[in-house]
C-alpha cells in the first residue's frame, strides 16, 4: 500500500478541488437526503390524517397564524448573501495563499507527459476514451448530455416534489439523476484523478505509478465470437446487437417505469414523445457502464464495426 | 465699495463696516457647519442617494428596488429561502465567483501578451517580478475550478428541489447553457500559459474535433463531405491545422470577451427568468398524491 | 397544530446562525400571502410595526438581552474594510512591476576620428541621435524636441534642424531660434570606453533651460577633440 503515491496524488494543487468534490458531493447528498426525509416524513402524516392535511401549512420549517410568510430582502436575504460571499472570499484567499497553480514546462508539440490527463472536469470524457472511439466520447457523448440534460424538464411528467426535497414521491428522477451524476459523471472523474496512471494504466489506491508498466490488451471485437469475417456480416451483426440492447434495455427501462402503483400514474401522464425520449437517453445512458463492463471484463473493443464508424 | 478715495475718511469707514460684517460671516459659518453635521441633508448626498435609508419598510423595500445594483432581488422573499439550507446559495456563490474571475482576469491581462513567443514568459513574470501577481494568478485559477464546482452543485441542488418543473423548464435549459459556458471558459483559459498542461489538453480536446461525424475530417462520413485538416470544424476552431500561435489567439478571445458575452447575456436570461417564474422555487409547501390534478388534454 | 419538526428548528424564532432571537422577528405590516398552497390558514392580519427592526450600525442595540452585538458588528465591519482597504493597496502596487524589458539606454558609435565637422546622421535611425562636432568638442544631440517630443529633420542645405510637427527650428549645435521649442534639444553623456570608442547614455541627459545653469558644459556632455 503505497501511501507516498497516494498522498503525491491527492496533494497535486491540480486534484485539490476533486478531493474537495470527494467531500462536497457527498455531503450535499447527506444534505439533501436529511431534508427529503424530513419532508416525507409531513407527507406520511398529512396523508394519514386528512384533516391535518387541510389546515397544516405544508412546510417542516415552523409557522404559526400571524406570520408573516416573507421578510424583507433587505436585511434578512442581503445579510446572508454577504455572508456568503465573505466566506467564499475567505477561502479563495487562503487557498490561494497557500496552493500554487501549476505551470509546466513551455509547450513542446515533440513531447507528450505521461500521463497527459484533461483538467478534472473533463476527465469523465477522457474515461470514456478507453471504452469509445473519439467521435462518440468526445462529440457525441457530451452532446446527448447537455441536450439530454436539458430536454429533463420536458420528459418530467410528475407533478409531484415541485420546490421541495423529497424521495418518496420523486423516487424514479432523483435515482436516474444521481445515477448519471455521481455514479457515472463524478466517478469517472474520480477515476480519471485516482485511478488512471502512466500510459492511462489502471492503478489500484495505493499502487505505485509505474511508468514502465507493461499492459497487454488483447482486443476483441464482439463479431469474432461468432466466426464473422465478411463486412457486410460485420454491418448486419453490429446492427442486430445494437438494435437487441436497446430493446433488451428498454425493457428494462419500461420495467422501471411501471414499477408500482405511483410510478404507474405518472407513466400514464406521459405523451408518446415524453415516453420515446426518456426511453432513448436512459437506455443510451445505460449503454455506457455496459460498453465498460465488456471491456473491462471481457476485453470486447467493438460491438459494431462498419467501414464508416465503429462503436 | 466707494469709487473715490476721501483722505483718510472711506478707509476708516471701510474698516468699519468689514467689522461689522464679522459677526454676520460667523453666524453663516456657524450655520454652514451645523448644517454639515447631519450629512444626509446636504445636496450632494441627497443626488446621490435617492432614498432615505432611516428603516422602515417602506425603505427596506426601496433600498432593494430602486437600487441599480441590487434590483435583481424582489423587496421581500419567502421567510424560509433565507435560510441556508434549502437553496445552498450555490446560484449566488457560483455568479459571485464569476465577478471575482472577470475582476482577477482584468488584472491579468495586463500583464499578458497573447503570443507564442510571450505567454509563458508573461506567467513567470507574473509570478516573480510583478507584486501581488502570483496570488493574483492562484485566485483565478482556484475560482474558475471553484465555480466548476459549485455550479455542479446548483445544478444538483435545482434537480433535487424538482425546481426545474413547470413553469421553470426553460430556466433550466438556459442553465445548462451557463454549465456549458462555464466549461468551455475553463477550457480556453487552460491553453492561455502555453505551458505543456494546457497544449495537451488542448490538443486532445480539439483532436477529439477532428473526429466529429461530418465536420471532421477524421470523423465518420467526413471524408465524403470532403473534410480536409484544413477546412474542417478543427481547423475553424484553432484557426490553422496545428495548435500554434493562431489557436492562443483565439483561445484568447473566446477566453476574455467572446465567452463573457455570451454567458453575461444568458445570465441576464437566467436571473430574470428566476424572477419572473415566481422567485426561489421553496421551500414550497409539500403537495399530496392524492391532490395531483389530471392533465388537461389539449 | 405541531410540525413535524424533528430535524428542523423548534417553535423558538432563529436567525440565519441558528440562535434563538429574544425579540419577535421584525414583521412588516400585513404583507400579501406568497403564492403559496390553498391552505386557508390565518392570513398575518396583526402587524407590528417594528421598531429599528434589526439593528442597524449606527448604534440601536439589537435587543437588550444581547449588549455585545455593538462590538461585534464593529469588529467584522473593520475587518471587512481593512481587508478591502488591503486589497485596494495590493490593487495599486500590483501595476508597478519590479523589473522591465526595453532596449538598452547605453550603446557605442565608434571613434571620435570616425566623425568630420558638423552633423553626423548615421545613428538617427538605429539609436535616435545626432553626432555633433565642431572645432573644439564632440557631442551627441537626444533627436527629440524640446516641444512636445517630435523627432525634428536635419536639412543640410539650410543647415537647420527643423521639426515637422509644429515648426521649431534648431541651429547646426541644435540650439533652438524659432519655433514654439522652449529650450535647446538634449545632450546625451558621452564618454570613452578604454579602446577609445564612443560611449552614449540616453539615459543622463544634460538641458540647457532659459534661467537654469547650463549643462552643456558638465563633465560628461561632450568630449574634446
Amino acid at each position: 500500500m503505497d501511501w507516498g503515491q497516494l498522498w503525491e496524488i491527492t496533494s497535486k494543487p491540480d486534484n485539490i478541488p476533486i478531493v474537495a468534490m470527494l467531500f462536497l458531493v457527498p455531503f450535499f447528498t447527506w444534505y439533501g437526503i436529511r431534508q427529503a426525509r424530513a419532508n416525507d416524513q409531513l407527507i406520511a402524516q398529512l396523508e394519514t390524517d386528512p384533516q391535518m392535511a387541510k389546515t397544516h401549512h405544508r412546510k417542516v420549517q415552523p409557522w404559526r397564524p400571524g406570520w408573516v410568510k416573507e421578510v424583507h430582502t433587505w436585511p434578512f436575504l442581503l445579510r446572508i448573501e454577504f455572508l456568503a460571499a465573505v466566506i467564499v472570499t475567505v477561502l479563495l484567499m487562503v487557498w490561494s495563499i497557500t496552493l500554487n497553480a501549476p505551470l509546466e514546462e513551455p509547450a513542446n508539440p515533440n513531447l507528450t507527459m505521461n500521463p497527459s490527463k484533461a483538467p478534472w472536469y473533463f476527465l469523465g470524457l477522457q474515461e470514456m476514451l478507453v471504452y469509445f472511439d473519439p467521435w462518440i466520447a468526445g462529440v457525441l457523448m457530451p452532446g446527448l448530455i447537455i441536450v439530454g440534460l436539458m430536454a429533463i424538464p420536458y420528459m418530467d411528467t410528475n407533478p409531484l416534489g415541485s420546490g421541495y426535497y423529497t424521495w418518496r414521491q420523486r423516487r424514479f428522477a432523483i435515482s436516474a439523476f444521481c445515477f448519471g451524476f455521481i455514479v457515472l459523471w463524478v466517478s469517472m472523474i474520480i477515476i480519471g484523478t485516482f485511478i488512471r496512471g502512466p500510459g492511462w494504466v489502471w492503478f489500484w489506491p495505493g499502487q505505485t505509478w509505474d511508468h514502465n508498466v507493461q499492459v497487454f490488451d488483447l482486443n476483441r471485437d464482439l463479431h469474432e465470437f461468432f466466426g464473422i469475417t465478411s463486412m457486410l456480416g460485420k454491418l448486419i451483426f453490429g446492427a442486430v446487437v445494437v438494435g437487441l440492447y436497446y430493446v433488451a434495455a428498454g425493457w428494462f427501462v419500461h420495467k422501471l417505469l411501471t414499477w408500482n402503483e405511483f410510478n404507474r400514474k405518472v407513466y400514464e401522464r406521459m405523451s408518446l414523445i415524453q415516453y420515446l425520449t426518456l426511453q432513448f437517453f436512459l437506455t443510451t445512458t445505460l449503454a455506457l457502464p455496459v460498453k465498460m463492463l465488456l471491456r473491462l471484463l471481457f476485453t470486447i473493443k467493438y460491438v459494431w464495426v462498419t467501414p464508416w464508424f465503429n462503436v | 465699495m466707494e469709487p473715490e478715495k476721501k483722505d483718510g475718511k472711506s478707509n476708516v469707514g471701510l474698516i468699519d463696516r468689514m467689522r461689522e460684517q464679522v459677526p454676520v460671516l460667523k453666524e453663516k459659518v456657524k450655520e454652514e457647519v451645523e448644517g454639515l453635521k447631519d450629512p444626509e441633508k446636504t445636496q450632494l448626498y441627497k443626488s446621490i442617494f435617492r432614498v432615505k435609508h432611516d428603516d422602515t419598510p417602506r425603505n427596506r423595500s426601496l433600498g432593494v428596488l430602486s437600487n441599480v445594483f441590487l434590483h435583481l432581488h424582489p423587496a421581500k422573499v419567502n421567510r424560509d429561502a433565507v435560510k441556508f439550507n434549502y437553496t445552498w446559495g450555490m446560484g449566488g456563490i457560483t455568479f459571485y465567483l464569476f465577478i471575482v474571475l472577470t475582476f482577477t482576469g482584468i488584472l491579468l491581462m495586463f500583464y499578458f501578451h497573447p503570443s507564442k513567443v510571450q505567454a509563458f514568459r508573461d506567467i513567470l513574470y507574473l509570478e516573480h517580478d510583478v507584486p501581488f501577481g502570483k496570488l493574483l494568478r492562484n485566485m483565478h485559477r482556484w475560482a474558475a475550478h471553484l465555480m466548476v464546482i459549485t455550479v455542479e452543485l446548483h445544478m444538483f441542488r435545482v434537480f433535487l428541489t424538482g425546481s426545474y418543473k413547470r413553469p421553470r423548464e426553460f430556466n433550466w435549459v438556459v442553465g445548462v447553457l451557463l454549465l456549458v459556458l462555464t466549461l468551455l471558459l475553463s477550457f480556453t483559459g487552460y491553453l492561455l500559459p502555453d505551458d505543456q498542461l494546457g497544449f495537451w489538453a488542448v490538443t486532445v480536446g480539439t483532436n477529439m474535433a477532428r473526429a466529429t461525424p461530418g465536420l471532421g475530417h477524421e470523423g465518420p462520413f467526413g471524408a465524403q463531405l470532403g473534410m480536409t485538416p484544413y477546412n474542417d470544424v478543427r481547423f475553424g476552431l484553432l484557426g490553422g491545422s496545428i495548435v500554434d500561435a493562431n489557436a492562443l489567439l483565439r483561445s484568447y478571445i473566446w477566453h476574455c470577451i467572446g465567452i463573457p458575452i455570451v454567458a453575461g447575456i444568458f445570465m441576464g436570461v437566467h436571473f430574470w427568468r428566476v424572477r419572473k417564474d415566481g422567485g426561489i422555487s421553496g421551500p414550497a409547501p409539500v403537495m399530496l398524491e392524492s391532490e395531483i390534478k389530471p392533465i388537461k388534454k389539449i | 397544530m405541531d410540525t413535524v419538526d424533528k430535524v428542523q428548528n423548534p417553535a423558538v424564532e432563529v436567525d440565519e446562525k441558528g440562535k434563538p432571537v429574544a425579540e419577535q422577528a421584525p414583521k412588516p405590516p400585513a404583507s400579501k400571502v406568497a403564492a403559496s398552497a390553498a391552505k386557508p390558514t390565518a392570513r398575518a392580519g396583526t402587524s407590528t410595526t417594528q421598531s429599528g427592526g434589526q439593528a442597524e450600525k449606527k448604534g440601536e442595540a439589537a435587543s437588550a438581552t444581547e449588549p455585545v452585538s455593538k462590538m461585534r458588528r464593529r469588529i467584522v465591519w473593520t475587518c471587512i474594510w481593512g481587508y478591502l482597504a488591503a486589497n485596494f493597496l495590493m490593487f495599486l502596487r500590483f501595476f508597478l512591476p519590479r523589473s522591465i524589458f526595453e532596449p538598452s539606454t547605453t550603446f557605442r558609435v565608434g571613434y571620435p576620428q570616425d566623425y568630420a565637422l558638423g552633423v553626423d546622421t548615421k545613428f538617427q535611425q538605429q539609436f535616435r541621435i545626432w553626432v555633433i562636432r565642431n572645432a573644439e568638442r564632440l557631442f551627441v544631440v537626444y533627436a527629440r524636441c524640446t516641444h512636445l517630443g517630435c523627432t525634428p529633420d536635419w536639412k543640410p542645405s539650410e543647415q537647420k534642424f527643423k521639426c515637422p510637427c509644429h515648426g521649431s527650428g534648431y541651429d547646426g549645435e541644435a540650439i533652438n531660434f524659432e519655433g514654439p521649442a522652449p529650450r535647446p534639444m538634449d545632450r546625451a553623456h558621452v564618454e570613452l570606453d578604454a579602446e577609445g570608442q564612443i560611449v552614449v547614455d540616453i539615459n543622463r541627459l544634460y538641458k540647457q533651460e532659459k534661467g537654469a545653469r547650463s549643462q552643456f558644459d558638465d563633465d560628461g556632455a561632450f568630449l574634446r577633440v
